[in-house]
């Protein structure tokens, strides 16, 4: 009966034990730093069959913001600012067509940069499409 | 003390054709409970494990993530996820 239970209850430890979060080397970069708020959404779902993985960074301060956006090299002081970045060095400008790459977001009021990971053309559609459907669902 | 032994024994050996009888009764019956004790035991077991991993795979989908990873606690998940949604809602176009 035990060996029952343990070959039973195996498989269920295993799964709950299995959801080790793999962190983005993006991520771990800035998740040490103490004047920033640094969040990776996995699978952040665009629609019912594409997913990516978005990674947040928030300036806890108007210096970490002035800091933040002199490293992105962001020269706006209002609004939203996108780029497409270089997936191993974000603040540096690619083409649109460049894959993978982080289609990013720097939002001056919010005092945060959200990456958004483009690897196929089904994702870059579905971000344009989450862009677009909220757009007219808001108006 | 012949007898006693001779009244000991007789003593003991009912006892034991008293005991053997009654185990040939009811060891069947034994048998029968223990299997049930032990189907039903499995029983529960099975459904726990199907009832929990009914629950994670329903967590699982009705999210519109997979997990969160953040540098400070007490952060809400979902909240992220949100973040994540509503910086695409911006418009920018």
């Amino acid at each position: 009966m035990k060996r029952l239970l343990f070959i039973l209850l195996l498989p269920l430890a295993f799964l709950s034990c299995s959801r080790e979060v793999e962190e983005v080397p993006l991520y771990r970069q800035y998740a040490a730093r103490q004047d920033l708020t640094v969040a990776q959404v996995k699978g952040f779902q665009l629609c019912d069959t594409v997913k990516t993985d978005v990674v947040i960074l928030v300036a806890d301060d108007s210096a970490a913001w002035a800091s933040l956006k002199e490293e992105f090299d962001i020269r706006t002081s209002e609004g939203v600012t996108s780029w497409m970045g270089n997936i191993e060095q974000p603040a540096q400008r690619v083409k649109r067509s460049m894959r993978p790459a982080w289609r990013a977001m720097a939002v001056h009021d919010e005092r945060t940069i959200a990456f958004y990971r483009i690897d196929t053309e089904e994702q870059r559609e579905a971000l344009l499409d989450y862009q677009m459907n909220n757009l007219e669902n808001n108006k | 003390m012949e007898h006693k032994m001779t009244f000991d024994s007789i003593w003991e050996q009912e006892e034991r054709q008293s005991l053997q009888q009654r185990l040939r009764q009811d060891y069947p019956t034994w048998l029968r409970r223990r299997r049930q004790r032990r189907t039903a035991l499995a029983s529960i077991a099975v459904l726990a494990v199907a009832g929990l991993s009914i629950f994670n795979f329903q967590s699982s989908t009705s999210k519109d993530y997979d997990y969160v990873a953040c540098n400070r606690s007490g952060i809400a998940e979902g909240h992220w996820a949100k973040v994540a949604s509503n910086i695409l809602t911006i418009e920018t176009l």
